[in-house]
């Protein structure tokens, strides 16, 4: 008879055991459908198209047999880990998510060319596809992306304060806006101290919006580069006056987009500069102390260019890309199909996203959930991206922003910073 | 006994100047240390604290030090974000697996360099002082295609073997310090039992360099958790940690949840603080390592 315990836990055992279980835990689960598409994309895109009940891919998986696992990143990593894994040999990764200020003709050249996709199998109604949006995403003639979201900036005023200082309605034209917000740089019945507007100064969007405002640009589709100093200047004229007198904070230089939505949220300033799609954030109960209260209208152009020039919102689009490399295009494209129809543009929609299809904006279910639809739709008709793709972008709206900052600030005057962003991002542009 | 009255006098004039002086000492050491505590823990107190206020009160100025707590944000926590605790498990799996790794390679290596000698070995050292200066950037992109091309990317296995890796020049060095203090008549009277070397490392060195181990454990286990780049390169779904789905959630395009970042990064904090605060004696341990030898 053996005189060991019937129970003998040796530290071998042990960890064998803890070895086991940690390899158990690291393998994951496994899916029973036949076929897997791997999706890069932001978690937004992801949780869009909905979850049980409401997923709007179900019948896709059951009808084409495969599953989807999302690897989502936050936007610039996003981007970082999509052109990567494009320039291997090989990847995994089927679809990836692209948003349009990127594909350069090099970036294009990594991702399928999508035109004969569609010749050969359609997307339903692709002309309701804004087309601005289409252009975006077409690169040297070349189709490499379909168009999935939107988001169009606005300008977003907190309702009570308006009402505390006596102003009826929000500014229809820009020198109304500044008016405006000098007026609302006060301090409220509460006790908060009140600044009129709060934007942040690492994004280009918010001086481009100014210098669009008054005709001018920074960067147009065709490079020319500030084509109209003259509206650069007022426009960077305005913010520096806003400055000065107090209407921007004086944090300003540090200011990042979260503080955007903080501060008015928090009712420490009245107006700002956001997309649309940032309506349900503003007004969640659960965060602002205003809900309902924060609404938002288009960006208004100077008075000088009103019911002429309409205004040219600044937006940012994402589009669905197949990288060349990836296996199993086939089911990558009726992926695409499926996302870019009617039915999910609006499913995806009346959760949250910024809706590609002008169709989606008619559909009553959507603009009684939205209470920005109709101006948001009507920013979207002649929005355009902040500047076109280019390889040196970055370098350039660094260089622009450094200029920016340094006018509004006061370090430099207006004229001489315009005068600079010319001189300075002309060599980095491409040849014509 | 007679005294002589003027320095009597004196004495009695110096103590109250000298228990002044102490006090002023003591009270400036009280404020120093009081600003380096406020300093170092108010953004902790700050996130954990915000991680139970409501939503409003997160950024209300001016600031809310009283509130009726919720537990909101965990409840959204688990609803919103389950791939945190996937995130969760993948680096518990990673950080004991580098730990395991980077402890069984840093105490067989310390031993030779403590026990053993030659111009190779003597070399090497500086060795493994160059990989600590080498910048991980540098190695980490490079790595990108041949990782891929073995096909360990999204593995749990890349991250264990990397974190393992960068700390086993630091850990070689601590382990053969401690090693250094353990005589080595103990390892000739294991040998002269009939040991060999493997028993003697197994059976007399790992438990008296114990401490040493728990030193290295410490650097390791805090690094491989909270550990941003190389998790950010070469993962993507299987293997993604959860300080890479914290950062996802800074970086929401729709807008960020402040309560719900604050409580995902209040469960991070919570096993590696407890663990440091465990362990805090080797940690000194082995900052202060070979610091009074010889």
């Amino acid at each position: 008879m053996s005189a060991k315990s019937p129970v003998n836990i040796t530290r071998r055992h042990l960890l064998g055991t803890a070895l086991g279980g940690a390899a158990f835990l690291a393998a994951g689960r496994s899916f029973a459908a036949g076929k897997t598409l791997n999706v890069l994309s932001h978690k937004v895109h992801q949780t869009v198209l909905g979850t049980g009940d409401g997923d709007l891919l179900k019948d896709w998986r059951s009808a084409n047999d495969a599953d989807i696992t999302w690897s989502t990143f936050d936007s610039n990593p996003l981007q970082d880990r999509l052109f990567r894994e494009a320039s291997l040999n090989a990847t995994e990764f089927n679809v990836g998510f692209m948003v349009d200020n990127r594909p350069t003709s090099q970036i294009a050249a990594m991702f399928e060319p999508l035109d004969d996709y569609l010749k050969k199998e359609p997307i339903e109604a692709f002309d309701d596809i804004a087309p601005g949006l289409v252009q975006g995403m077409t690169v040297d003639g070349k189709l490499i992306g379909i168009p999935v979201r939107h988001a169009t900036q606005g300008l977003f005023y907190n309702e009570a304060l308006l009402e505390e200082q006596g102003i009826t309605a929000p500014p229809k034209t820009l020198e109304e806006l500044v008016e405006q917000a000098q007026k609302l740089t006060f301090t409220s019945k509460n006790g908060t101290r009140v600044t009129g507007m709060v934007l942040a100064s690492d994004l280009a969007v918010f001086p481009v919006m100014f210098a669009r405002a008054f005709g001018g640009d920074f960067l147009t589709k065709k490079f020319e580069l500030v084509p109209d100093p003259a509206a650069m200047e007022k426009g960077l004229t305005v913010l520096r006056n806003m400055f000065e007198s107090g209407a921007l904070p004086r944090s300003y230089a540090t200011t990042k987009n979260d503080d955007q939505v903080t501060w008015l949220q928090q009712g420490r300033a009245a107006f700002t500069v956001l997309p649309f799609a940032r309506f349900a954030q503003l007004n969640n109960p659960e965060q602002s102390k205003f809900p309902g209260k924060i609404k938002a209208i288009e960006f208004p152009v100077s008075a000088a260019l009103q019911g002429k020039t309409p205004m040219a919102s600044v937006v940012e689009a994402w589009g669905m890309v197949i990288p060349a490399n990836s296996r199993d295009k086939d089911l990558s494209w009726k992926f695409i199909r499926e996302v870019s129809s009617k039915r999910v543009t609006l499913g995806m929609a009346n959760n949250g996203n910024g809706p590609v299809r002008v169709s989606t904006y008619k559909d009553k279910s959507f603009a009684d959930k939205n209470p920005v639809a109709a101006v948001e739709a009507a920013a979207l008709a002649n929005a355009r991206g902040a500047f076109p793709p280019f390889p040196e972008a970055a370098r350039a709206q660094s260089i622009f922003l450094e200029e920016v900052q340094l006018a509004v600030l006061g370090r430099k005057p207006v004229n001489e910073a315009v005068a600079s962003i010319s001189s300075r991002i002309k060599p980095l542009l491409p040849p014509a | 006994m007679h005294t002589n009255p003027t320095m009597r006098t004196r004495k009695v004039a110096k103590r109250p100047a000298l228990r002044a002086d102490r006090l002023a000492i003591g009270l400036g050491k009280a404020v120093a240390v009081g600003a380096i505590l406020v300093w170092s823990l108010f953004p902790i107190a700050f996130i954990a604290m915000s991680a139970f206020k409501p939503g409003q009160d997160i950024f209300a100025v001016p600031p809310k030090f009283v509130f009726t707590p919720t537990l909101q944000h965990y409840g959204k926590l688990w609803s919103d974000w389950g791939m945190f605790f996937d995130g969760l498990v993948n680096s518990t799996v990673i950080t004991i697996g580098a730990t395991i790794l980077a402890i069984t390679t840093s105490t067989s290596a310390g031993y030779v360099y403590s026990r053993y000698s030659s111009r190779f070995l003597n070399a090497s050292v500086l060795f493994l002082i160059v990989v600590r200066l080498i910048p991980p950037i540098v190695v980490t992109l490079p790595l990108f295609p041949i990782i891929n091309a073995m096909g360990l990317n999204d593995t749990h296995i890349v991250l264990i073997v990397l974190y393992a890796t960068f700390f086993v020049s630091l850990g070689t060095v601590l382990m053969r310090t401690f090693i250094d203090q353990i005589p080595r008549e103990l390892d000739e009277a294991a040998q002269i039992d009939g040991a060999t070397r493997l028993v003697t490392l197994r059976r007399i060195i790992v438990p008296l360099a114990a401490p040493g181990i728990l030193a290295v454990a410490v650097f390791v286990v805090v690094f491989a958790w909270n550990e941003f780049l190389f998790a950010f390169i070469f993962t993507a779904t299987k293997a993604k940690t959860a300080p890479l789905v914290i950062s996802e959630m800074i970086g929401s395009i729709d807008g960020v949840d402040w309560g719900v970042l604050f409580a995902a990064s209040t469960i991070q904090l919570i096993p590696v603080l407890l663990f440091v605060v465990l362990m805090n004696r080797y940690l000194v341990a082995g900052l202060t390592a070979g610091a009074t030898k010889g």
